[in-house]
């Protein structure tokens, strides 16, 4: 691979995972919260184990974000985790 | 990243721990001397030095209130004591005046009189901030970095087991006589291996203390984003009793008799600080909070008095998530009155930082021939800020502690009191010490490996000469916490020296 495409990659890569990542776990901490309170759980309650679990939740996104053959079907594993939870805010609102 | 899963997580550990290393350090090192902040406080505050008191003549209240209210000013929100602990033989008292802005003295809790101005932030005016956010408090910038610097830990860990095949082996594996690339490597799994569950429980419980903050809107779907959604979490997160002032006088009955009352709700659970809302006003109320001296999890226990009656206005406890999240507070903040686990806890985070070091170290080595050979400027660079982290804050801190001793009582420079030169002197000695390192890259090891030795030795002087107390006087006086700071000292100097010998024959 040229210089410039491999930095490019692991730009992409180091932003996705980092950045991508963390957007994903915010969204899905909101989220779950939300769920866990509708589901009867104290809404303090929830937002906690939402937010706890969140730590986790962004660990293993990190590791999969990093170890993930290409770059591509990183970006795509995140939008689609996302379009997810959005849908699930939509409908829980 | 690489070919194989493997593969991606060393170059995912090499790279995470080259960029983060240096902040990881400052973190761990900090948070290693926070186990002791207390006891390092004793050393800084000489005038602290007061014999430690068991919590059965614990100190009235009413004559606390009476020694303090006349320094609080009128219109200041609130003021606030702290009982004196086993590790903390005085009382803190701090107001918050009109303006928002905090301001504290110490008080004799058998004299009921304050003590002089310390001069001094002390161990957990500097240090224990210092580990959390970094003294960085716009936008929440240092907590923002520390947090990161967390979560690339817990992923360098996982990262760097999966690197590591042969884990047990390597358990058992310690070289100290071959290269330094070798050693470095052996110690650097040693202390990543034994110390891992240590390693990832305090990273994941220091996330966890802050999860408000790195999860800023976690709260939005179950409340909503308004600054009234947040307050309303936090009440019922946190717990918290508010009451509008009434803007008209009120008194303020006995503090001691709340505390008998709390201390009956509670089972027999004391104290450890009153807090007085809005003083001197009709709507005037009073916070009392439960000590966890002698459990792990840090409890939200509180009671709300009205300060005219002394009627109870509120209670709180934690729900069972919060009290897990109390847990992992309380299994990284080490409050708990256990000296076992104290020490564990500081050799915990002594491994961590022998650590980070050894992983820079290998780093360094396995590249040092190839960098030389093609001209490239890694090494330099990488190795430069090695040391700057590594010894630089260690130098940097035991320079604080030497400043500690020598500043004169009244030192104080264009309109920085005492304790702001102290804090001066550290970080200046810090840039000091990386612009030392880069100009004399391999030497700067040496080099400020002597500075280190060098003031550990002078910082137990100046406390022997500005304090007339010494490691005997001291232990045979019951400062355990003084002796221990002292030792500490000589046994930090004693590693430097090691540290020498071993460059030498690298």
């Amino acid at each position: 691979m040229p210089r410039a495409a491999g930095a490019t990659v692991t730009a992409l890569r180091v932003l996705g995972a980092v950045c991508g990542g963390y957007a994903l776990t915010a969204l899905t901490v909101a989220v779950g919260a939300v769920a866990l309170s509708r589901a009867g759980m104290a809404r303090s309650e929830a937002v906690a184990l939402a937010a706890m679990l969140g730590f986790v939740l962004y660990l293993v996104l990190l590791l999969w974000g990093f170890s993930v053959r290409r770059v591509g079907r990183l970006w795509l594993g995140f939008g689609a985790g996302a379009a997810v939870m959005w849908a699930l805010w939509r409908l829980l609102d | 990243m690489g070919d194989t899963f493997t593969k991606s997580m060393a170059a995912l550990h090499t790279w995470a721990g080259v960029t983060i290393g240096a902040l990881l350090f400052a973190i761990f090192w900090m948070g290693t001397l926070s186990v002791f902040s207390n006891e390092i406080d004793r050393w800084m505050l000489p005038d602290t030095r007061l014999e430690a008191r068991d919590a059965a003549t614990a100190p009235s209240l009413d004559r606390i209130a009476q020694a303090v209210v006349p320094g609080v000013p009128a219109g200041a929100r609130q003021w606030r004591v702290d009982l004196p602990t086993a590790r903390t033989p005085v009382v803190e008292f701090s107001y918050r005046g009109a303006d928002g802005a905090e301001h504290g003295r110490l008080l004799d809790p058998s004299s009921y009189a304050f003590l002089p101005p310390q001069g001094s932030a002390g161990a957990t005016g500097f240090i224990v901030p210092f580990h959390y956010h970094l003294h960085l408090n716009w936008m929440e910038t240092g907590k923002w970095l520390v947090g990161v610097a967390a979560m690339t830990m817990l992923v360098m860990l996982v990262s760097g087991v999966i690197v590591h095949k042969k884990i047990i082996a390597q358990f058992f594996t310690f070289r100290p006589r071959k290269r330094l690339q070798r050693s470095a490597l052996d110690l650097h799994n040693l202390t990543g291996v034994l110390a891992l569950p240590f390693h990832f429980a305090i990273a994941l419980s220091g996330l966890v203390i802050f999860m408000t903050i790195y999860f800023p809107q976690s709260y939005y779907g179950a409340y909503g984003s308004t600054a009234k959604d947040k307050a309303a979490f936090t009440a019922e997160a946190y717990g918290r009793y508010t009451r509008k002032p009434a803007n008209a006088p009120g008194p303020l009955a006995s503090l001691d008799a709340m505390r008998d009352r709390a201390e009956r709700e509670w089972r027999g659970g004391q104290p450890y600080f009153v807090r007085v809302w809005n003083p001197g006003d009709a709507n005037s109320y009073v916070e009392l909070r439960r000590s966890y001296a002698h459990d792990m999890t840090m409890n939200l226990d509180q009671i709300y008095f009205d300060a005219a009656t002394g009627e109870v206005l509120a209670r709180f406890e934690a729900g069972p998530v919060m009290t897990v999240q109390r847990f992992f507070s309380g299994l990284h903040f080490v409050r708990f009155e256990r000296w076992t686990l104290r020490w564990l806890y500081f050799l915990g985070g002594i491994s961590g930082c022998v650590m980070i070091a050894t992983g820079f170290l290998f780093w360094l080595e396995g590249r040092r021939a190839r960098h030389a050979k093609h001209g490239l400027a890694g090494v330099a660079v990488v190795e430069g800020l090695t040391i700057g982290s590594v010894t630089g804050i260690l130098l940097a801190t035991s320079a604080l502690f030497v400043a500690n001793r020598l500043l004169p009582a009244d030192a104080g420079y264009a309109g920085v009191d005492r304790a702001g030169m102290e804090i001066r002197v550290f970080y200046l000695v810090w840039v000091l010490a990386f612009c030392h390192a880069w100009g004399r890259c391999t030497r700067a090891w040496r080099e400020q490996l002597w500075a280190i030795a060098g003031l550990c030795v002078l910082a137990v002087g100046l406390n022997w000469v500005t304090t007339g107390e010494h490691v005997l006087k001291a232990l045979a006086q019951g400062q355990f916490a003084v002796a221990g700071m002292d030792l500490g000292l000589f046994a930090t100097a004693l590693l430097a020296m090691m540290a020498l010998r071993r460059i030498k024959r690298a």
